[in-house]
């Protein structure tokens, strides 16, 4: 809590870098495996003396300097932007540990940048052999950009024990190549560089859709083999360094995937699963129209076929870049530092002394103020809700918003205030039963800041209404909201959490666990 | 298709065996993908009930531990089978067990001995702690007995 | 033995492959499927739609059949589609899945009528294929409007009670027909029923006889070449078999069409409120579905224009008497039946889509 929080109304700070992400790993991953692509087929051409390949090559590369340095480099550094306002503590931690591998990467950035645009610049004016290294040095460059990046966000998922053991103590550095190498840092680089490889032959496909089968029927058939070929690895081998990389996953994420399976329906729950479905059926499709279309009938393969094609390696993309990200729930480093900006570390701490207590946009006077206030007046109601609002920010807002994507409006619709109360409790205490604890972060703070909690959020998520959710339109799916499924609270520990203006009573039901008090 | 590009030669022949060899596997792999993605789901969904009736008819009958030294108007969470029950003792000295799955999106119930009801916390669902009949919230069923009997001394739970 | 033992899966398949051949003739209808040819130019990517709304009417048989498992109509309604949505294993994703596919049938028939418009693919002699695909759009609309009843929770109960506004308004008939369809004066259990039995007999019965119908008339006429490409000569014109090569087109435009609908499918699965209750009143700004509310709002506009009765009747005649000019296009628009490129007609065209989009954008816009 050292920063400020950034709350996107609707979409949720989550959704801004997702956004942001899934354009740009389409467009980068397809600047690395074009970096082979342009190069290879050059090489052939030349070998081959066919000048009308490569005038389609020319036209390709273009396209390709325009798409990957504006879009590709634009979008990467609107990375930089969102991740560093969404989740600020998860920003220093990865840039104390990385800054010298961020350096690294940045300088083979540049070097690719530059080698981009020489390598378009330069087309038929220096010498083939020369312009051919150049293409290479871009390959080269691009594809270490990636080995670096890969070291730091495999990190993020599997830290590894050697890296965990110092975490915390100012001695990180010590273990930066553990952190870098980390457990999943090979399987995911060879998955990664498949998917460059498979995007490069994917967008290569774009541009060879676009000669006339009716003029040039020979050139458009054999660029299009050609390019359809560059599927291959993928598809052989992507399989294997999948379960290989599963296999690496801690156990404890990989329950969700199955959570998914077992649990019914609908929301957070299965959400790895679903889009595990949807990757599985769009990559199916894009080997059988690659193979039927632009493989066996290469003249009919249409522009709109080949953008139908890209569309599916976008949805296949972004649905397991999502997966990934959910994967890692509820850590953004994992098993140091949950997705809310919490440290593990700092859990017991906050729940001693206060997650407020330690907020430094909390004024020690208004602390003071706060503790000393006197009980059941509006003033106090009124602070209580000034401090849940501040809790909310603090520890809810990094994947929820208030009315849009996982709206809190909308999960609590239903809830009276004990049942806000209960799930408070349930969230705090995180029994091993939970189903949440596998992908909700422990609510930290004491007694009376959980209490503010649910006064704040009882406020502002207005009157329970039970019989209709119905404002809004009938089209939108998400707008007739059911919460997701089934949150089961702990079977044993069962409490009474008395409604706001009884008074707490000794009663000990089934568990036997402490009542939560409504109000101080 | 692509095979009449090339010459008739020996070492030619056996490229496209491969290559058709390979390209049938890759179509049965997506294949299989296909009909699984599809065939799978449908076939979880016709067949849920028959699964559920063989998971009821597994276990007809639990013997909850320590079940008699359950204190009047206190309830305790036990599993039946793969489902959590719920034992209550009430203030009268009867027993009465039910089903604790909410009926409404399946979330498990807990006895409010304050309130004298079952209560559902994920939407605040109500039930009779005598009956197990819905009496307040979103449930749209009552929630499911079972038969209590104490045997030498234990309680015993059965389907009813 | 091996050898033997690998190649019998495909003797098998060829033998199998004869016996049929020999009986119903397979080998003549796709000789014939072998000679048809599909012209090829600029705008042939509209000539898919048709096919993406069979498809789309196949999955809701399929996915159809598969609720009709375990929905009971009447009083347990709501309950029955909870337990679908909720308790039955995939039963969320079959049910997003017949959802998501009635809003993308539904928005690939009216591409699919407007590209067939703007290529005056209605011209002599395929008069009837517009008028048999126009009837097919109204049971599609129809089809929608009683499905989404069906689950009976509180959007479904609301959308239906002011949809039924719409013919409620129509003169002298309205109230009966209306009547006729509630099953008496409210939204009640005998409505799910009466709508059930259209939902899943009376209209798909129409519905895959007039599609027949309509799909031989494609058969006999073939594709519809839009003007601009009869302007060109025949020697520049071009076009591909339909077997295989369209059909390859066409299957892999289904297949895309089924990664769509599974994607919305599974990433946004269909909700299912609050059971109705009808005690309640309307929540504000209820309004029907997407595709009827250019209707509803014109009625709202007319209404607002032309206090009282008048407004009603003025909002009912103009779009009776739109569709009307729109159904009877082939019997007035005499310049393009001369091969000319009628500019009158596509600005009709444009119009009318324009029109379309702009009052249901308002709609939106326009809830109280």
């Amino acid at each position: 809590m050292n920063y400020p929080t950034w709350n996107f109304p609707h979409i949720g700070s989550g959704w801004v870098i997702g956004i942001i992400a899934i354009v740009h790993v389409l467009i980068s991953h397809f600047a690395i495996g074009g970096g082979f692509y342009l190069p290879m087929a050059e090489r052939k051409a030349l070998r081959e003396k066919r000048d009308d390949w490569m005038q389609v090559l020319h036209g390709h590369a273009k396209f390709f300097l325009i798409l990957t340095a504006v879009f590709g480099a634009m979008t990467g550094i609107g990375i930089w932007f969102a991740i560093s306002l969404a989740n600020p503590e998860g920003t220093s931690t990865l840039i104390h540990n990385f800054v010298f591998a961020w350096a690294i990467e940045w300088v083979f950035f540049l070097v690719e940048v530059t080698a981009a645009a020489v390598y378009y610049y330069t087309w038929g004016r220096i010498p083939d052999k020369l312009h051919l290294q150049v293409g290479w040095l871009y390959a080269f460059s691009a594809w270490v950009s990636l080995f670096v990046i890969n070291g730091i966000l495999t990190f993020m998922l599997t830290p590894g024990p050697a890296w965990l053991q110092v975490a915390g103590t100012g001695r990180e550095a010590t273990a930066f190549w553990p952190a870098f190498f980390n457990p999943t840092f090979w399987p995911s680089l060879f998955l990664r560089t498949l998917v460059c490889i498979s995007l490069a032959g994917i967008w290569a496909l774009v541009t060879a859709s676009r000669i006339d089968a009716f003029a040039q029927p020979k050139l458009k058939e054999e660029i299009l083999r050609w390019s359809a070929k560059w599927l291959i690895p993928a598809y052989v081998l992507m399989p294997v360094f999948f379960a290989w990389y599963l296999y690496l996953v801690p156990g404890e994420q990989r329950t969700l995937l199955a959570l998914g399976v077992s649990t019914i329906g609908q929301g957070t729950f299965t959400q790895v699963t679903r889009t595990v479905l949807v990757t599985i059926m769009t990559s199916a499709t894009i080997a059988v129209i690659v193979y039927f279309l632009a493989w066996r009938n290469p003249r009919d393969f249409s522009f709109s076929h080949a953008c139908a094609t890209l569309f599916l390696a976008l949805a296949a993309t972004a649905s397991t870049e999502q997966a990934r990200e959910m994967l890692r729930k509820p850590y953004v480093v994992g098993g140091y530092l949950y997705s809310n900006g919490v440290r593990i570390s700092e859990r017991d701490k906050f729940n001693q002394e206060g997650y407020l207590a330690h907020s430094p946009w909390v004024l020690e006077a208004e602390q003071a103020a706060w503790s000393a206030a006197p009980q059941d007046t509006p003033e106090k109601k009124a602070e209580q809700i000034i401090r849940g609002e501040l809790m909310m920010r603090g520890q809810c807002i990094a994947c929820h918003t208030r009315d849009g994507y996982r709206s809190l409006k909308r999960l609590l619709k239903e809830r009276d205030r004990e049942a806000i109360d209960n799930m408070l409790k349930m969230l705090h205490e995180m029994p091993k039963d939970s189903p949440y604890r596998a992908f909700m972060p422990p609510l930290v703070g004491t007694e009376s800041e959980r209490a503010a909690l649910g006064d704040y959020l009882e406020v502002m998520r207005g009157k329970p209404e039970l019989p209709s959710g119905t404002t809004a339109a009938g089209a939108a799916p998400g707008s007739a909201a059911q919460t997701p499924t089934a949150p089961p609270t702990p079977s044993g520990g069962a409490a009474p959490a008395p409604a706001a203006p009884a008074p707490a009573q000794p009663a000990e039901p089934a568990g036997g666990a402490a009542a939560v008090p409504g109000k101080q | 298709m692509a095979e009449h590009e090339h010459a008739e030669s020996g070492g030619e022949s056996r490229l496209q065996k491969t290559r058709r060899a390979f390209v049938r596997l890759m179509l049965s792999a997506v294949g299989a993908a296909y009909a699984g993605l599809i065939a799978y789901p449908i076939y979880r969904f016709l067949g849920a009930p028959a699964r559920r009736a063989e998971g009821m008819a597994a276990v007809t009958q639990v013997t909850v531990q320590d079940g008699e030294r359950l204190r009047a108007n206190e309830a305790k969470m036990f599993r039946f089978g793969t489902r959590p029950a719920m034992l209550i003792h009430h203030a009268d000295n009867t027993w009465v067990a039910f089903d604790a799955v909410c009926t409404h999106l399946g979330c498990t119930v807990q006895f409010q001995a304050d309130k004298q009801r079952i209560h559902c916390a994920c939407h605040g669902g109500t039930y009779d702690m005598h009956t197990g009949r819905n009496i307040g919230g979103p449930p749209p069923k009552p929630l499911k007995a079972y038969k209590v009997e104490m045997k030498d001394g234990q309680v015993v739970v059965s389907r009813a | 033995m091996a050898k033997w033992l690998s190649r019998a899966p495909r003797l098998a398949a060829v033998g199998a492959y004869r016996w049929v051949d020999e009986r119903l003739g397979l080998g003549e209808v796709l000789g014939y499927a072998r000679q048809k040819s599909v012209p090829l130019h600029k705008h042939s990517y509209w000539y898919y739609w048709g096919g993406v709304s069979l498809f789309f009417f196949l999955v809701q048989g399929v996915s159809g059949v598969l609720l009709l498992v375990y929905y009971r109509p009447g009083a347990e309604a709501y309950n029955s589609v909870r337990e679908i949505t909720f308790d039955l294993d995939f039963g969320w994703l079959i049910r997003s899945t017949h959802s998501w596919s009635s809003n993308l049938m539904i928005l690939s028939v009216f591409i699919h009528m407007f590209s067939v418009f703007f290529m005056k693919a209605y011209r002599k002699p395929r008069e009837f294929g517009w008028w048999s695909g126009l009837a097919l759009l109204g049971l599609t609309l129809f089809l929608g409007f009683s499905g989404y009843l069906l689950p009976m929770d509180d959007l479904a109960y609301f959308a239906t009670k002011v949809g039924l506004e719409i013919p409620r308004k129509l003169p002298v008939i309205g109230p009966a027909v209306v009547d006729m369809l509630r099953g008496g004066a409210e939204v009640s259990e005998v409505t799910i029923q009466r709508f059930f039995a259209l939902h899943v007999v009376v209209l798909p019965f129409f519905f895959i006889f007039i599609l027949g119908f309509h799909l031989w008339l494609v058969q006999r006429h073939g594709n519809a070449v839009p003007p601009s490409e009869e302007a060109v000569p025949e020697s520049e014109r071009h076009s591909i078999p339909f077997f295989p090569n369209f059909f390859a087109k066409d299957l892999a435009m289904w297949l895309i069409a089924l990664n769509v609908l599974a994607i919305l499918a599974a990433l946004f699965p269909w909700q299912l409120g609050p059971q109705a209750d009808t005690l309640t009143p309307a929540p504000a700004g209820i309004h029907p579905e997407w595709y009827f509310m250019s209707q509803f709002e014109v009625l709202k506009l007319f209404g607002r224009w032309f206090p009282g009765a008048a407004g009603e009747i003025l909002g009912i005649l103009f779009f009776t008497v739109g569709g009307l000019l729109w159904a009877l296009i082939p019997l007035y628009d005499k310049s393009s039946q001369r091969a000319m490129r009628a500019r009158t007609t596509t600005w009709l065209g444009y119009i009318v889509l324009v029109g379309l989009i702009g009052l249901t954008i308002l709609g939106y816009f326009d809830l109280d």
